[in-house]
């Protein structure tokens, strides 16, 4: 707690052993996603393959739909992540800025929904899906999810830390409202939008509930679905569930080590001092 | 005089504010419209929709026909019900101390500049960006009973394996090592930017008072955490309450009800038995437990917009 620049090295030995920890199931995941399904079932277990083979990934792209069902989730994801960083940061800008009255109480409501989740509410949700006639279609999948009040939270803390000044002084030179978003807000929130979008695209990409209850066509479904269907087929062996496991996990772990940084920034708690 | 001035000034002021109408544009408030159409179709209006349904009896097929408070009395003889609803504090009382605790920790191993706590960092985050279908895949596979790696080593050490997914406890035990091993890098970010903000001076002038280092982190960073612990404590409380993923994935909510929470239950109840009105008077007394754990929150916790 004394210097800040070095780890001490017993530091570093317990922080190993709990990466090691962290890193068993992928470890694990791996080792059995390239043996061969007479390998995986042999008792007591090989903990690397004995023989290296990736029939579990031939399997994945051959027989279960995997690309078509990959360009299903790539659509929710993407059209959800647009619309969300949209109106997550025009609403915290409001939340934030505005000038009407209860807007600190609409906000608190806004991010007690926190507390209420997809699984809370489903059986509503499911209901009004149903009566937009949106079942079996990807956009029952979107519309529903878009409002994020984790994301809402983020951008009100965000915005709040930008200064009444600029607002002021741009609107005495004569932008109007639309002008002082646009041209002063938007770009200074970069960092924000940054990080709704790849928060956005994640939680997206693993949303599970709702495709659960709302899509039965097999050419719907998205990544978690399809994963949950061949995890709980008892016919398919457990190096292509492995394989198509990690495939599902490919995209956000691309995404988590190109933007680490982002990622890791604590702009989900920097603004929030005791 | 100049009191009496200062409060015509005011009253002028206060009677002018009240006579400038509310204006859509120009108090913002128009920015704030896609998100409460968003909220109110997707959140508030199911809510409501759970409400009146729950006086129903309806099978999604057949006409709803009214029957009163029958669901709400039917429920609180359903001792499944009660279950789930002890089994989802359970899982709560599990991963949010543990959460909190681990997270905590190593936050305080890895909070300092270096090549290696940033690299190393990342290596406790990644499980963060796993959704819960992958997680709970991985673990249901690390921890089966004859193939698993876990009861692989407990062998090799000597001792007897586990029927972890089998055992009523064991099952939530290891359900809560899913959520937490998910949990614990994301809120470990947020602890070390809450470490980083703490005055280094502070530290060193209570260490030349001859104060130890656990009495520095008992009085000193502890206190000075309450702005990411609340964070911590909110998040991980809402991430834990009622998403019944990784139950889906790892155990279907069995043994029996043992891992069953509150909303797998809703699930079942609607989606494999098809019986809405009782679901849905099931999942009005969750959100009605939902919005009182959320009012607290924000009290006792201080969290707010």
């Amino acid at each position: 707690m004394f210097n800040i620049q070095k780890s001490s090295f017993l530091n570093k030995i317990v922080v190993m052993i709990l990466a090691v920890i962290f890193l068993l199931p992928i470890f694990y995941a791996i080792s059995t996603s390239f043996k061969t399904m007479g390998e995986v079932y042999t008792y007591p277990i090989t903990v690397l393959p004995r023989i290296f083979s990736i029939e579990g990934y031939m399997y994945v792209f051959q027989n279960l739909n995997f690309l078509r069902i990959i360009y299903n989730t790539l659509y929710v994801s993407t059209f959800a992540t647009v619309i969300t960083v949209m109106i997550t940061t025009m609403g915290g800008y409001a939340i934030a800025k505005g000038l009407f009255k209860y807007r600190k109480a609409i906000g608190n409501l806004m991010i007690m929904t926190t507390f209420i989740p997809i699984g809370i509410t489903l059986v509503g949700v499911f209901i009004i899906v149903k009566d937009m006639n949106l079942l079996n279609n990807l956009w029952g999948l979107i519309l529903p999810m878009v409002f994020s009040p984790t994301g809402t939270f983020i951008a009100i803390q965000y915005m709040h830390s930008i200064p009444d000044e600029i607002i002021e002084s741009a609107k005495i030179d004569g932008a109007n409202e639309w002008q002082i978003f646009s041209k002063i807000i938007f770009p200074l929130s970069y960092p924000l939008l940054a990080t709704l979008t790849i928060f956005s695209f994640t939680w997206r990409w693993g949303d599970f509930i709702l495709p659960l209850v709302t899509i039965s066509q097999g050419n719907l479904y998205t990544v978690q679905l399809g994963l949950s269907y061949v995890e709980g087929n008892f016919l398919l062996s457990w190096n292509t569930i492995m394989a198509y496991a990690l495939l599902s996990l490919a995209l956000p772990l691309i995404l988590f080590f190109l933007f680490q940084k982002l990622f890791m920034s604590g702009i989900t708690a920097g603004s929030v001092k005791g | 005089m100049r009191v009496n001035n200062d409060t015509l000034l005011n009253n002028n002021l206060s009677y002018q504010n009240k006579k400038k109408r509310f204006n859509i544009i120009s108090s913002r408030f128009i920015f704030l419209i896609p998100s409460l159409v968003f909220l109110i179709a997707f959140t508030i209006i199911p809510i409501i929709m759970i409400g009146v349904i729950s006086f129903f009896s309806w099978a999604l097929i057949n006409p709803m026909k009214f029957i009163g408070i029958e669901n709400f009395i039917n429920m609180f003889k359903d001792a499944n019900f009660w279950t789930t609803l002890i089994v989802t504090f359970k899982f709560e009382l599990l991963t949010v101390p543990l959460t909190f605790v681990i997270s905590l920790i190593l936050a305080l191993l890895l909070y300092k500049q270096d090549r290696f706590s940033l690299v190393m960092r990342g290596f406790f985050y990644w499980p963060y960006t796993a959704p819960a279908v992958v997680s709970g895949t991985l673990m249901a596979w690390l921890f089966s009973t004859n193939t698993g790696l876990i009861n692989y080593f407990l062998i090799k050490i000597g001792l007897s394996p586990v029927s972890w997914l089998q055992g009523s406890f064991t099952a939530l035990l290891t359900l809560s090592f899913a959520q937490v091993w998910g949990l614990a890098g994301f809120m470990m970010v947020i602890f070390i930017v809450g470490l980083h903000e703490i005055p280094q001076e502070l530290n060193e002038s209570a260490s030349l008072d001859g104060a130890t280092k656990l009495q520095i982190f008992r009085y000193i960073t502890l206190p000075l955490l309450r702005g990411s612990s609340t964070i911590v404590l909110v998040l991980t409380i809402s991430y834990s309450w009622n998403n019944f993923t990784l139950m889906y994935i790892m155990t279907t909510g069995g043994p029996g009800y043992a891992t069953t929470i509150t909303s797998l239950y809703v699930y079942q109840l609607a989606f494999t038995q098809f019986r809405i009105g009782y679901a849905a008077a099931v999942s009005v007394i969750t959100v009605v437990i939902s919005i009182v754990i959320a009012l607290v929150s924000m009290k006792v916790l201080k969290w707010e917009a």
